[in-house]
C-alpha cells in the first residue's frame, strides 16, 4: 500500500527535526536539519528555509529535494522525494508557516534566532519508509480517534445552553469528555485592557478565575492576535520558568491585584484553540497535558469544532440578554441580612474592586460591581439588569455591548472563589440580583 | 548526531544518518559510517558520482558544521564496527538526556550491513542556526 502525506500526520509536529537534502546544478550535495515541515494538503508541503541560504539557492538552480521525516510518537523514519514549485512570502499560507514555526521554535528554545523569511512550496512525488532496526513499540500509538458521535453530543449539549456560565461550563465538560483533556481553561478577550481573562477552568489545583494573558502574550496571545490554533507538542526541552509556584501567590493578590495564571506541574503539550463568531474574537480555549503530543490533527479539528459552537453561542448569548423586558422582574428578596458592615473599595485607575480587604476583579466586571452597588446605595435596588449596566457604562467602556454577561460571570464567579460577604445571583434571562450579608460601605474615591 | 547526503548523475540527492565517523591522520579526511541496509540510495549514489556531504550537530546547543567534498566507499572493518557500536551508544545517552525517548530514537541509529565513505574535505561550512549559518569556515585550494 503506498502510504500517503495523511498517514504522517506525526512528522509535521515540528517535534523531531526533519531532514533536508539538495544538490546543487553541479551535483554538490548539501544537508541540513530543518526546523518545520508543512503538510499543505495531499500532494504538498511547504518548509520554512529561513535561514539555509545554500539550500534555498540548491532548490532554485536544481528542483530535486530529498527529505527525511521522523514519526514523533513512534521514530519511525519516511524518504520524501519532492520537488521545488515556488516561494511564498505573504499571504493565508506563509501566515499558517509563520505562526506553526514560532510555536514550534519555542518549543525548542530558538524563538528568538528563528524568523520566517519566506517558506518554499513543494510537490510531493514519493513517500517510502525506511527500513527500522526494532519493530515499533506496542503502545506507543496509544489513543483511539476522536469519536464523532460524542463530539456531535458535545455540539448538541452546547447548543442547548443559553447562559455564559452554562456555555462556558458546557465546553470545558465537552473537551473533557471527548477528548479526555482534564486542564483547560477559557479566556475571554476583554479589548479594554487588551487582555484574555480566564473565566473558566477546570482541573488546576488554582483556578485562576480572573487571571489575564496580554493580548500579545505566549502561545494564547498568538492565537488571539493570529486568529489560528497554536499549538506545541514537546516542551520537555524547554526551561521552564517560575514553574514552583510559591505558596504566597494567592496572598500577593491583594497587593498586585494581579491573579496568578493557573500552572499545570510538568506539562509538556499546550494548545490555544481561538474563540470567533462572525470574525469577532470572543476568547481563547486553552489546553494543556503532561503527554507528548497531545494534539494531533483530528484532535486539533475537533478542539475548532466546539470554540467555534462555543464562540457564536456566547455571542448569542449577549445578544438575546440584551434584548431581555423587564417584565420578568422576580419578587425581591431582602438584602443586608444582620451581619456587619461590608466594606467595597473601587480604585479608579485600572478598575479593581477589593471587598473587607480581599482583591476580587479589575476591568469592567470591577467597574460593574461598583456600579450596582452605587444604584444600590442610592435608591435600595437590588435587581439591576444587563440593559441599563450596558447604558450606564457604555459611553466609558463602548465594547461593553459585546461582553457583558461574560464579565459578570467573572464577577460572580470571583466573589464565590473568595467567599465574599457579597454574591450576585442570576436570576433571570438578562437580570441579576446583589445579595450581601451585612450592609454595605462604598470607598470609590481611591485613584 | 551525523547526517549525510549523496547524489545520484541526474542530480536527484539522497540521505541518510551517520552512525560513526574518523576523522584520518592527514586531518584532511574523513571516514563516515552509515547503513546501505536503512540508506541503500545513499550507498548506490555515492558510489555512482562520488560527492558526499555530511553534517555533525551537537543535539544540546545545535552547534552544527557540514563537511563536503569527494568520496570513495571502503571497505569496512571491525574497527569501524566499534566505532559506530560507541557512537550509536553516545548519542542515544546525549538524546536521552536532552528529553528524547530512547524507544523514539532506535528506529534512527543500526549499523545493520555498515558502510564507510571516505571524504576528502574540500569545504566545511558553520550551519549553527543564526547570522553564521551557511559561512564557509575553511576550503582546501585543489
Amino acid at each position: 500500500m503506498s502510504l500517503r502525506l495523511s498517514d504522517l500526520s506525526a512528522c509535521f509536529e515540528g517535534v523531531i527535526p526533519s531532514i533536508i537534502a539538495t544538490a546543487s546544478a553541479d551535483g554538490m550535495p548539501n544537508i541540513s536539519y530543518l526546523s518545520h515541515v508543512v503538510r499543505i494538503d495531499e500532494e504538498h508541503v511547504a518548509l520554512s528555509n529561513q535561514f539555509f541560504a545554500k539550500t534555498a539557492a540548491n532548490v532554485r538552480a536544481n528542483p530535486k529535494v530529498t527529505l527525511i521525516l521522523v514519526d514523533g510518537f513512534t521514530g519511525d523514519q519516511f524518504l520524501l522525494d519532492i520537488g521545488f514549485m515556488r516561494s511564498v512570502d505573504a499571504g493565508p499560507l506563509f501566515d499558517r508557516i509563520a505562526l506553526q514555526l514560532k510555536a514550534s521554535s519555542a518549543q525548542v528554545g530558538m524563538s528568538e534566532v528563528m524568523r520566517l523569511r519566506s517558506a518554499d512550496v513543494f510537490r510531493v512525488h514519493g513517500i517510502e519508509k525506511v527500513p527500522s532496526p526494532v519493530e515499533t513499540a506496542p503502545g506507543v500509538v496509544g489513543r483511539d480517534s476522536v469519536s464523532l458521535p460524542a463530539l456531535s453530543d458535545a455540539i448538541k449539549a452546547l447548543e442547548r445552553q443559553a447562559d455564559a456560565d452554562e456555555i462556558i461550563d458546557s465546553l470545558l465538560g465537552g473537551v473533557q469528555r471527548v477528548l479526555g483533556y482534564d486542564n483547560a481553561l477559557v479566556l475571554i478577550h476583554d479589548s479594554h485592557r487588551g487582555s484574555l481573562v480566564t473565566t473558566g477552568s477546570i482541573g488546576y489545583e488554582r483556578s485562576g478565575l480572573g487571571s489575564e494573558i496580554a493580548s500579545s502574550e505566549g502561545l494564547i496571545g498568538s492565537a488571539a492576535t493570529n486568529g489560528q490554533t497554536i499549538k506545541v507538542n514537546d516542551m520537555s526541552r524547554v526551561r521552564r520558568l517560575g514553574e514552583a509556584i510559591s505558596l504566597e501567590a494567592e496572598a500577593s493578590e491583594n497587593a498586585t491585584r494581579v491573579v496568578t495564571f493557573p500552572q499545570l506541574p510538568r506539562v509538556v503539550s499546550q494548545i490555544a484553540v481561538p474563540m470567533v463568531a462572525r470574525n469577532t474574537l470572543i476568547g481563547v480555549l486553552f489546553i494543556e497535558s503532561t503527554q507528548r503530543l497531545a494534539f494531533r490533527e483530528e484532535d486539533e479539528a475537533a478542539l475548532e469544532i466546539l470554540a467555534g459552537q462555543a464562540a457564536g453561542a456566547l455571542r448569542a448569548s449577549e445578544r438575546e440578554a440584551a434584548a431581555a423586558q423587564p417584565t420578568q422582574v422576580p419578587p425581591p428578596p431582602r438584602l443586608a441580612s444582620g451581619g456587619g458592615e461590608i466594606r467595597v473599595v473601587h480604585h479608579r485607575v485600572d478598575d479593581s474592586v477589593f471587598v473587607d480587604g480581599t482583591y476580587i476583579v479589575k476591568g469592567i466586571a470591577g467597574a460593574l460591581l461598583r456600579l450596582m452597588l452605587e444604584w444600590h446605595l442610592k435608591d435600595g435596588s437590588e435587581v439591576f439588569t444587563n440593559r441599563e449596566m450596558r447604558l450606564a457604562l457604555g459611553g466609558r467602556m463602548p465594547e461593553i455591548k459585546d461582553n457583558l454577561e461574560t464579565r459578570l460571570l467573572l464577577l460572580r464567579r470571583r466573589l464565590e472563589e473568595k467567599q465574599a460577604p457579597i454574591q450576585i445571583v442570576r436570576v433571570g434571562r438578562g437580570r441579576i440580583r446583589l445579595e450581601a450579608t451585612g450592609p454595605l460601605l462604598l470607598d470609590a474615591a481611591r485613584e | 548526531m551525523c547526517i549525510i547526503a549523496g547524489a545520484d548523475a541526474a542530480g536527484r540527492p539522497s540521505a541518510g544518518r551517520g552512525v560513526g565517523f574518523d576523522v584520518l591522520a592527514d586531518r584532511e579526511t574523513l571516514d563516515v559510517i552509515f547503513s546501505a541496509w536503512q540508506w541503500p540510495r545513499l550507498e548506490a549514489d555515492i558510489r555512482q558520482t562520488g560527492r558526499v556531504a555530511a553534517t555533525f550537530v551537537s543535539p544540546s546547543d545545535y552547534v552544527s558544521f557540514q563537511l563536503k567534498g569527494a568520496a570513495t566507499m571502503q571497505d569496512t572493518g571491525a574497527p569501524d564496527l566499534d566505532r559506530a557500536e560507541r557512537f550509536m551508544t553516545a548519542a542515544t545517552n546525549e538524546l536521552e538526556s536532552l528529553g528524547v525517548p530512547r524507544p523514539l530514537i532506535a528506529p534512527w541509529l543500526t549499523a545493520r550491513e555498515a558502510r564507510v565513505a571516505r571524504l576528502d574535505i574540500r569545504e566545511i561550512y558553520v550551519q549553527t542556526p543564526g547570522p553564521l549559518a551557511g559561512m564557509l569556515a575553511g576550503a582546501r585550494s585543489q
